[in-house]
């Protein structure tokens, strides 16, 4: 079992409604982060990205200027920050399931489907501190591992090649993008 | 400076990909055992809890940027424009709206968004079905507190939704397969594997 010291994390909030900024930011502030810093666009996140540095991403999906998943995936460019490794949870009132699996190949760490609650909210900030995962490179993508587990009645071909990597067993992105609370 | 060992990816690559495991930067707040003292969720549902004040002027600004959109939209027709700004205020209600305490309007805001996105032809969504649906979110709001308007409530909603996926079903007609993705159910239980 693990507890987190949220007084030792830093927070980037982006959101581009005022509303859930000041939810987001009471939430965090409530679990025991100090240091939370805000953008409401895709833009404004990036700058304050690259300026905070902080260590765990929240970003919504719909925003004006550049949206949630492309800004993830200009943190994701290997190289082009320090960090492209920092936990991006997107927080997003789209809960169909072709959104949740392009978010997922767009690179983000968590999924957490608008309503939020504490809990929801805790767990994926739990996870991605405790559990992180390694991060898979190809020519298509570069972001966390995407196998959060091993389907033994997989029947296909093995995709990667060059040998099996190994995988860190996580519970489905799908099956956690909405926690009942 | 010289980078610290723990800062440097280990990286193991093969022949169409590489595994990187980045330094675990975020283990300097991972504190072994159990908690001790005050559970955080519960410490945080109760700052939640003291903001829920303001929650109904919350609701009120959100339900004022919609029927703004809503203006918009019928002063200057449906164009990428007013059609984004419709989306983005019924999308920010779709999110919100439950928290703020009055989850029927995040339902009513749900049918509204998928009304507006899942139009193949922006110019042939029915502005009397936005107007039923912006009509019946703020009336909502607007009588929540008075008894003994759940059912009538419920049934609002449901049909707005029923109307919206009826004319939804007709409009994608021909693209049986996105019509079969916007139908499919919100969170399917699947893998995350690629």
């Amino acid at each position: 079992m693990v507890r987190i010291d949220f007084n030792r994390l830093r927070f980037l909030v982006i959101d581009d409604n005022a509303h859930m900024r000041r939810i987001l930011r009471t939430l965090l502030h409530g679990f025991g982060t100090r240091d939370v810093y805000e953008a409401e666009d895709g833009a404004g996140g990036l700058e304050a990205f690259t300026h905070y540095m902080p260590d765990i991403v929240l970003t919504d999906w719909v925003m004006p200027i550049f949206d949630g998943l492309e800004l993830t995936q200009m943190i994701r460019q290997p190289g082009a920050n320090a960090n492209p490794y920092v936990p991006i949870i997107m927080v997003t009132g789209h809960s169909e399931k072709k959104r949740v699996v392009s978010a997922r190949d767009g690179g983000i760490t968590e999924f957490l489907t608008k309503p939020i609650s504490a809990k929801a909210l805790y767990e994926r900030i739990v996870n991605v501190v405790a559990n992180p995962r390694p991060f898979i490179k190809t020519k298509t993508y570069f972001g966390p591992d995407r196998r959060r587990n091993v389907n033994p009645n997989y029947a296909g071909p093995e995709r990667r090649k060059g040998g099996k990597a190994d995988v860190i067993r996580q519970q489905p992105l799908l099956d956690k993008a909405k926690v009942l609370s | 400076m010289a980078a610290r060992k723990d800062d440097t990816p280990s990286v193991a690559t093969y022949a169409d990909h590489e595994v990187i495991t980045p330094p675990h930067r975020l283990r300097m707040a991972v504190v072994p055992g159990a908690a001790d003292g005050e559970d955080p969720i519960a410490r945080a549902e109760a700052a939640l809890a003291e903001l829920a004040t303001e929650f109904p002027n919350w609701m009120e600004a959100e339900c004022e940027r919609l029927e703004a959109a809503r203006k918009q939209v019928r002063r200057d027709g449906f164009s990428d424009k007013t059609h984004d700004s419709l989306f983005r205020a019924a999308h920010d209600i779709k999110g919100e709206a439950a928290t703020f305490g009055y989850p029927t309007v995040g339902a009513v805001a749900e049918s509204l968004c998928r009304l507006l996105e899942h139009t193949p032809d922006i110019t042939r969504i029915p502005m009397a079905l936005v107007d039923q649906h912006v009509d019946a979110a703020r009336a909502i709001v607007r009588e929540t507190g008075q008894a003994d308007l759940g059912a009538v409530v419920a049934a609002l909603t449901r049909r707005l939704r029923e109307v919206t996926d009826e004319f939804l079903r007709d409009e994608n007609s021909e693209r049986p397969d996105y019509l079969e993705s916007i139908f499919a159910p919100a969170l399917a239980a699947g893998s995350g594997g690629v």
